[in-house]
């Protein structure tokens, strides 16, 4: 009939103009990024999209896997050591928030105690709270409990672990709570019944029903960690690959596409990890048993 | 095996919402009881209070001579099947089945021996390596019904567990599931809103209705003698056919006036008629306790006017209008009739129950209540 439409489809012209305004948007993040990843292929920066700029070679990967921070001058860093020193922060603040993260969201989702809106109330206001908030206090902890000073670059790490957790929780309780809601309330009762602990019923029945969202929180607290700027800086004796590009970009005598590739190094993970978690978070589906 | 005995039982919700008040309830041995009533009517929650997921505000609860009021559900060794049954999605079917034995620390070769048993008595010993998703409704059910039977339990409590399977299916796995029952002798209790389930399976029904119980009675009972409007009307497709009537009196015999129709009043209510001297009664009948006739009988018959006909294959239900009100009559006999035709209703007087309009009880029961005060 002519004139009637389907309403459940859009319009070519409207999609194609949706897709338009999307790009648009998003078309500075893509060109900086491509320049970016292009530069460390570069003798020179490649700027203002200018192709002449862009002289192809791979020494500066070389140079920055021998951890030499300038072409020229020759300072050794041990880049191996800064990768490690970043996964160590990742790796610590996503575990620590994943656990904390499910226990407080499976508490707050399934139990009933005092104070339980209150909490939920301030875990939001917590989530606004800038992070350069929590400095002064963490230097407050620090100076309490001074550790003995050869061992304070262990200790450190520590500090920055658990500041940045601090910060992550919040959001990380909401997300487990919404997941540990989609669980009814039949399957927790079934497993008390069949002789579960409250902590048995967590971590048997629905932890692994809620797998994607474990692993969603688990990413974001491992970027959290990877791209910690301020906690690093602030806290920590060495350093890592956050801290170590901001130096370089810094620096006087600053050889610009190294410090690229370091970027692109750095961003690797995020890529990666985004990606994946998209992926995730889209293919979630909890029940499983059909109605 | 035990029986189970709620006494004085209520429980209030957080925020005032009442679930149950003051349940009487005795699940002797090996009994199966149902627990029927309209959605909201507080039967679910009586089953969650046996089973120790909610805690009654008042009264006590026993199994046995035991006091397991206070006691957490894992201490209780109930067997519990929900609606939708709860199956954990990421575990395969044995190691569903074999949870709550996992859970006891029995030896492996010990679960192995009774999950195999168990399945292999709900004939899903070939589905052991399938996960919940990869089984049909009816397929779920029974190993939600093997997880709740291989622990072995006390009592096993069913929450409402073929309301979602189809129609076919559930009548067919109603009859194994009664033979079941018997065959493993334990105490049943089964949560329902249909009635047809309840009547079928149970051996005695308590009927629960806005958290208190209505009535308790073997099927027959509760069918053929309901202590109140409620009960008559929850039980039976289609249910009782009420009419309100008058009292009145012909040479000092009490009788029932429907509109224009007068009827006797069945011989065991005379005397209950006249010692409470109501002015006004509902005159409870079943459908298929009345019969059709084309002409008057006085005292015995009620005119009415076809107002539509249901052939249902068996039987054929014929609605009617009297006064005003419609009643429904289910006969076997294939009779030709016109809508709007008149037809004379000759009930069975021995199978009529009369209420109180005020109360909604029977009258033998309202006597009795006035006898206790």
């Amino acid at each position: 009939m002519p004139g009637m439409r389907d309403v459940e489809v859009r319009s070519r012209a409207s999609e194609a103009l949706i897709l338009l305004v999307i790009l648009a948007v998003s078309l500075p993040l893509i060109t900086g990024y491509s320049l970016l990843i292009l530069s460390g292929f570069s003798k020179s920066m490649v700027t203002n999209l200018d192709p002449s700029s862009f002289y192809p070679t791979l020494m500066n990967w070389i140079l920055l896997l021998q951890g030499r921070t300038a072409q020229f001058a020759g300072i050794r860093v041990n880049i191996w050591g800064i990768v490690a020193n970043t996964l160590v922060v990742a790796l610590g603040v996503s575990a620590l928030v994943t656990l904390v993260g499910s226990l407080t969201g499976y508490a707050v989702s399934r139990m009933n105690f005092a104070g339980r809106k209150h909490i939920m109330m301030l875990l939001i206001l917590l989530h606004a709270f800038p992070g350069s908030v929590l400095v002064v206090g963490v230097a407050f902890i620090y100076r309490m409990f001074m550790p003995p000073l050869e061992y304070i670059r262990f200790y450190s790490f520590f500090y920055v672990i658990v500041a940045r957790a601090a910060i992550e929780i919040p959001m990380a309780t909401w997300l487990m709570k919404g997941f540990f809601d989609m669980i009814p309330w039949e399957i927790e009762w079934s497993a008390i019944v069949d002789g579960a602990s409250r902590f048995r019923v967590w971590w048997n029945v629905l932890l692994p029903m809620i797998k994607p969202g474990v692993a969603a929180v688990m990413l974001f607290g491992f970027l959290a960690g990877w791209m910690d700027l301020i906690y690093v800086r602030t806290f920590l004796v060495d350093r890592t690959l956050a801290t170590f590009i901001e130096a370089n970009a810094e620096a006087e005598y600053a050889y610009l596409p190294l410090v690229a590739v370091a970027g692109t190094l750095y961003l690797l993970p995020t890529i990666i990890f985004f990606i994946a978690a998209q992926r995730l978070i889209f293919t979630i589906s909890v029940s499983g048993i059909k109605g | 095996m035990v029986s189970v005995k709620l006494v004085n039982v209520t429980k209030v919700f957080r925020g005032g919402v009442v679930g149950v008040k003051d349940i009487n309830l005795v699940i002797e041995h090996g009994e199966f009881m149902a627990l029927l009533g309209p959605s909201g009517s507080g039967k679910s929650t009586t089953l969650y209070l046996i089973a120790g997921i909610y805690k009654p505000t008042r009264g006590r609860i026993f199994f046995g001579d035991k006091d397991v009021t206070k006691l957490p559900p894992r201490e209780r060794n109930v067997g519990l099947v929900f609606q939708n049954w709860a199956l954990y999605p990421h575990m395969k079917v044995f190691d569903n089945i074999a949870f709550p034995l996992r859970l006891r620390k029995i030896p492996e070769s010990e679960i192995r021996k009774r999950v195999v048993s168990v399945a292999r008595m709900l004939r899903i010993d070939g589905l052991l390596d399938r996960y919940p998703w990869q089984l049909s409704g009816g397929q779920q059910q029974r190993v939600a019904m093997a997880r709740a039977l291989a622990k072995e339990p006390d009592v096993l409590l069913l929450d409402e567990p073929m309301s979602n399977l189809d129609a076919v299916l559930r009548i067919s796995v109603r009859a194994e599931l009664k033979r079941l029952q018997r065959e493993l002798g334990i105490t049943t209790i089964y949560v329902t809103h249909d009635q047809a389930e309840a009547l079928a399976m149970a051996d005695r029904i308590a009927l629960i209705n806005e958290g208190s119980i209505v009535q308790i009675g073997t099927p027959s009972e509760v069918y053929g003698k309901p202590r109140t409007v409620f009960v008559g009307g929850f039980l039976g497709n289609p249910p009782m056919n009420f009419l309100e009537a008058t009292v009145g009196y012909v040479e000092d015999k009490p009788i029932l006036v429907i509109g224009n129709n007068k009827l006797r009043v069945p011989d065991h209510y005379e005397e209950l008629v006249r010692k409470l001297g109501l002015n006004q009664v509902i005159v409870g009948i079943r459908p298929e306790d009345m019969g059709i006739m084309d002409k008057p009988v006085p005292y015995r018959t009620i005119r009415a006017q076809v107002y539509a006909v249901e052939p249902m294959g068996r039987e054929t239900i014929v609605v009617a209008e009297v006064d005003g009100s419609q009643v429904k009559i289910v006969t076997s006999k294939s009779i030709v009739l016109r809508e709007d035709q008149d037809i004379h209703l000759y009930p069975s007087f021995e199978k009529i129950v009369l209420f109180d309009p005020k109360t909604e009880k029977a009258l033998e029961v309202l006597y009795e209540e006035e006898k206790l005060e």
